[in-house]
């Protein structure tokens, strides 16, 4: 996570780190949001990626994400500072899983707050687009009735 | 040096191996990947390589030491 802004968390906590943005464990998209308000943002953006049941045709049973996580998190954040500088945000937060997910799952989710709407809008898809594209991390997706298939880069 | 794949490349090398030969630079690292097993040319060439926390280019020197990461394309999301 990177805030613009020490509010609301105490002057002692480093910002940067109070957040994971790799994570092992189910993602909290409420706790999430609950960090993402701010007295000079009147905008709040959140993208949520679901697990979705099908993928051309297919039914997926499940999917799971690997990541190289060093690498991962140093882009996360580099990629969250720079859309902070850019659109001038109050707050950006990434969170990508790892591990196993069912169906309906929370895979990554990204937040963005700023004074107006046009600029967390632009921002929130600007950071989703680059942690799909650029951050190593990858899909499998295990089919019902069995195979499974690692993802490729994609424009959706 | 000592190699760590991730993803689809995991269908075709060990996640973490050692290599004994000679890799003096990423292209020459994809050599002696495809001299083990050839049928990941079309990944191999689709992927990028770190060393810790950031990529490197293909004229980076690589040290005998080295624990070389190799990234196929991301597919996050």
């Amino acid at each position: 996570m990177i805030r613009s802004s020490s509010y609301p968390l105490p002057a002692e906590v480093s910002p940067s780190e109070t957040q994971e943005v790799i994570s092992a464990e189910p993602l909290d998209v409420v706790a999430l949001l609950s960090q993402a308000h701010h007295p000079s943002a009147g905008a709040v953006v959140l993208f949520s990626g679901e697990v979705r049941d099908s993928n051309k045709g297919r039914e997926v049973d499940c999917l799971e994400y690997e990541s190289y996580i060093p690498l991962a998190v140093k882009m996360i954040r580099e990629i969250l500072a720079e859309a902070t500088e850019k659109w001038g945000l109050k707050i950006a937060i990434a969170q990508h899983r790892i591990g196993r997910l069912s169906v309906g799952e929370p895979a990554v989710v990204v937040i963005t707050a700023s004074a107006h709407r046009r600029e967390a809008y632009e921002a929130n898809q600007h950071i989703i687009h680059r942690i799909k594209h650029e951050v190593p991390i990858w899909k499998c997706e295990y089919f019902s009735g069995g195979g499974h298939q690692w993802g490729n880069n994609c424009n959706c | 040096m000592k190699i760590h794949v991730y993803a689809t490349l995991k269908d075709y090398f060990s996640p973490e191996f050692e290599l004994n030969t000679v890799a003096r630079n990423t292209d020459e690292l994809k050599q002696r990947l495809l001299e083990i097993n050839d049928g990941a040319r079309q990944i191999l060439d689709n992927c990028r390589f770190a060393i810790e926390e950031g990529f490197i280019d293909h004229d980076h020197k690589l040290k005998e030491n080295d624990t070389v990461i190799i990234i196929p394309p991301s597919s996050g999301g």
